[in-house]
């Protein structure tokens, strides 16, 4: 379980987040939504390690964030932001960089490791581009080979800043699939989503981040009921016959 | 594991350095052939042309192959530090910051040769440590790094020029130690150097695997568990003491870290450090050998100074670089 009590945090002396109290469950998908700036990366910026909060704690697993050191912290939790460098290398190289929190010095894979990076290529469906650079890739292939890579990372929470925008509607839907599978594998699946309405349809629980506060967190039925997400983003709740929950302009 | 394509590039760069070595030791305004040297060394005391070949040739590509292979590499790790591809030792000011120290050791300390390589790093290091403190507080575009680069040069070629102002016999032939230049290059000029550049390359390729790593991005290098900033600075002191100890006895050689890996990449496929850094090495080695050979002969008996003919290449290549990226075709 990975818990933040009391967070602040913000860049420049400036603090982005106020006050936040929150618990991440293994086993679930949590989808973080907020209107663009309201510190929805920032959040998860946090519970990564990537940015050190002004107060407050993260406790993870039942130890301080700060107690962790980088490779130890690199094996529990895993992160994919929002922009990556392309570089020019293969989809296979890529995906064994997954494996450096867990090399000692001289930097070899072992047979797990590459057996670990040879599932997590199959889990994301990628075999048939493995060996090709990923500067020949498409969009969404190449941001396959990089879910791929935080896989083969195999940490017990998983991260995923805006991992679907600019990809298309077959690939969204498969990465509503493997958050799906990840989660039922027994991992926490974070992910800071632009899209309401895959949120509220693929998530265990949704947090509303507006203006640096949690506005919401609960499950998507509650989130309905409270009337969070209407109020912070100002749209309107439709709800289907079959119980699906769409927004549409108020 | 290393594809057939990367050991036939090893095995072709290999060929070139040699070949071009034994170019660089036999060609030249006066040749020599090989049957010559086998047939004077038969005889008594040295002869004109060993004396040539010992003196004046094998000094000379000695410090050709050490200055195009750390230059090279330099090269190729300030590119993945920076994430920047048209980073490059003289293009960001390097090279600039490792002359003007030289020139200020030299006034302090004329006699001193074996102070020069240490000299040089410092000023590559300041120099390339003041870049970076720019890019980071401002968040710098790529192409804002290379204008801070431009703007670091240019203090650091006016401090040298400070110092010849006010020391005019600290360096003799500045000149050309500005254009860069090997001629008259002695193997006590270059003795001091060979360990920092041997220690250099050894040092990058052995930490390759974390240069890799922090080329993905700070944020995806910190979440693998990489001490981002302790990496950082070991890869800047190491370019530093690459390029500082290449600039400390050819002087002011530019592009070669720029072109070099380039090339390499383009013709490996690849931009794992592991496979960049040898093959920058090899191939920075044979273009310095090569050029060298060209500079020295194509005028003969004149001789262009070697970073003339090498900004002839580069310079052409840098504005390619930037059509090429202001094109969006930029994907090394």
């Amino acid at each position: 379980m990975i818990e933040l009590k009391n967070l602040y945090a913000g860049y420049s002396k400036k603090d982005v987040l106020k006050n936040i109290n929150m618990r991440f469950d293994k086993g679930e998908i949590v989808s973080v939504i907020g209107p663009n700036g309201s510190g929805k990366s920032t959040l998860i910026q946090c519970c990564t390690g990537i940015l050190k909060p002004t107060s407050g704690e993260i406790i993870i697993d039942g130890k301080s964030i700060s107690e962790y050191k980088e490779k130890s912290l690199a094996r529990t939790v895993s992160y994919l932001p929002q922009i990556n460098p392309v570089a020019s290398i293969t989809v296979r190289s890529l995906v064994m960089h997954g494996r450096f929190p867990y090399l000692g010095y001289p930097r070899r894979y072992s047979k797990e490791d590459r057996e670990i990076a040879e599932n997590a290529i199959a889990a994301v469906g990628i075999e048939d581009i493995a060996d090709k650079p990923l500067s020949e890739l498409s969009g969404g292939q190449q941001q396959k080979a990089h879910i791929a890579m935080r896989l083969a990372q195999d940490t017990d929470y998983i991260f995923f800043d805006e991992p679907t925008t600019y990809l298309d509607i077959k690939y969204q839907l498969e990465f509503a699939g493997l958050t799906k599978r990840l989660r039922d594998s027994g991992k926490a699946v974070i992910a800071v989503l632009h899209d309401i309405n895959a949120a509220f349809t693929n998530s265990d629980k949704i947090a509303v981040i507006d203006n640096g506060e949690l506005a919401f967190f609960g499950t998507p039925e509650s989130a309905a009921k409270s009337g969070a997400v209407e109020d912070v983003f100002g749209v309107k709740l439709l709800e289907s016959e079959f119980g699906q929950y769409f927004f549409t302009e108020k | 594991m290393m594809n057939r394509r990367i050991k036939i590039i090893f095995a072709a760069g290999i060929f070139l350095l040699i070949l071009s070595s034994l170019a660089g030791i036999f060609l030249g305004a006066v040749g020599i052939s090989p049957a010559q040297i086998l047939a004077d060394i038969s005889q008594s005391g040295l002869s004109k042309s060993e004396r040539i070949l010992l003196y004046v040739r094998l000094p000379r590509v000695l410090g050709t192959t050490l200055a195009g292979a750390a230059l090279a590499v330099s090269g190729a790790v300030i590119q993945a530090v920076l994430g920047n591809p048209i980073a490059a030792p003289n293009i960001i000011g390097v090279n600039a910051g490792a002359g003007f120290f030289t020139v200020l050791c030299l006034a302090v300390f004329p006699n001193s040769l074996s102070y020069l390589p240490a000299a040089a790093f410092l000023g590559a290091l300041a120099a390339v440590m003041l870049v970076y403190t720019i890019a980071k507080k401002t968040g710098a575009s790529k192409m804002t790094l290379v204008l801070s680069g431009v703007a670091v040069s240019s203090l650091m070629n006016a401090a040298s020029d400070t110092v010849i102002t006010l020391f005019p016999d600290a360096l003799t032939g500045f000149s050309s130690f500005r254009a860069g230049s090997v001629s008259g290059l002695s193997l006590s000029e270059i003795s001091p150097a060979w360990i920092y550049i041997l220690v250099g390359i050894i040092g990058a390729f052995l930490l390759s695997h974390d240069l890799d790593i922090l080329s993905l991005g700070d944020k995806t290098a910190q979440s693998l568990g990489l001490n981002v900033s302790l990496v950082r600075l070991i890869f800047l002191a190491i370019a530093a003491l690459l390029a500082g100890a290449a600039v400390s006895f050819s002087g002011l050689v530019g592009f070669v870290g720029l072109i070099v890996p380039h090339i390499v990449r383009r013709l490996s496929g690849t931009s794992e450090n592991r496979i960049i850094i040898p093959l920058c090495a090899i191939f920075g080695g044979a273009f310095v050998n090569i050029c060298d050979i060209v500079s020295r002969t194509i005028f003969a008996p004149y001789e262009l100074p070697l970073g003339i003919c090498i900004s002839y290449i580069g310079a052409p290549f840098f504005i390619y670089l930037l059509i090429r990226k202001k094109g969006g075709k930029h994907g090394d």
